[in-house]
């Protein structure tokens, strides 16, 4: 996890805390949990793109 | 997308499990009606409500490996023979049709040599089946498993799967969840108490930016594959 996404997600913990109403917390909760799986797909095809542009066979 | 929820349970009051989901219904357009409490079955008005929804949503305690008897009376009544094929014009024809189910035993015992011996698909065929029959498109199952065992962590994510298993379109993939949060940003930003708005829309642009950067990135990789097949 990067430094961002540790604030981000610290953010959100205490954003969601602050929430009187259930579904309201659970909303942002749960919006942390898609925030950690747009990192780890951004990471994942990040590393894809360079694989793939990696071909010493093409030099 | 209009979504009809038809909670079939012969003691509502008493289930915790289906006031919880009650409480837990989003603020879209959703219709739900609660099969057991009607004093008598309206069928040409219960047609008229599957007709205008896009999603069915059928929701009820596993009794003996089917719906409760309501459910089964709700569908021997109103889903005539006529009103779902037999005059070819198959109105529930490409609805969804998505089964929400809690059990009282565990995910494990619901598998071969588990304790019930029978998967949830299994037991829930002849509804798949109806689904099928009536050309509809069958949703996975949202099974919810002894609910009363459900800690707080547990209760929030259910909250918003069961949202999202109501209203958001399927397949449940990223990018499908991702429209499903960016649609209810703004309006979840809004009700935000006057000092937390500024880190509600901190947040939601960050959102928004890592799914740019996704989609920038599903791009570049569709344009190296691109040149790679040439």
């Amino acid at each position: 996890m990067t430094e961002q996404s540790q604030w981000l997600s610290q953010q959100i913990d205490q954003l969601a805390a602050q929430q009187e109403k259930f579904t309201d917390r659970a909303f942002w909760l749960a919006l942390k949990q898609v925030v950690a799986e747009q990192d780890r797909r951004s990471e994942q095809l990040g590393g894809e793109v360079d694989g793939r542009t990696w071909r010493p066979d093409r030099w | 997308m209009t979504t009809l929820v038809l909670v079939s349970h012969p003691q509502l009051a008493d289930s915790t499990s289906q006031q919880f989901l009650k409480e837990s219904l989003p603020d879209d357009d959703i219709i739900w009606e609660h099969i057991e409490s009607l004093s008598s079955l309206d069928v040409a008005q219960e047609q008229a409500q599957l007709r205008r929804a896009d999603r069915i949503i059928l929701q009820f305690p596993l009794y003996w490996y089917a719906a409760p008897a309501g459910l089964k009376q709700w569908e021997d009544t109103v889903l005539t023979r006529t009103f779902v094929y037999g005059d070819h014009r198959y109105p529930l024809a490409d609805k969804e049709l998505g089964i929400v189910v809690t059990t009282g035993m565990p995910r494990q015992a619901f598998q071969r040599g588990g304790a019930e011996g029978v998967t949830l698909d299994a037991a829930l065929a002849p509804l798949a089946a109806l689904a099928h029959r009536a050309q509809m498109r069958w949703l996975p199952v949202f099974p919810i498993y002894q609910f009363g065992y459900l800690e707080e962590p547990e209760k929030l994510q259910l909250v918003v799967d069961y949202q999202r298993y109501l209203t958001q379109p399927q397949p449940d993939s990223l990018a499908n969840r991702q429209d499903w949060f960016a649609q209810r940003l703004d309006g979840m930003v809004a009700r935000l108490a006057e000092d937390q708005r500024t880190t509600g829309r901190l947040i939601a642009s960050v959102f928004e930016q890592n799914r740019e950067q996704i989609d920038q990135l599903h791009d570049t990789l569709a344009m190296i594959k691109e040149q790679d097949d040439d």
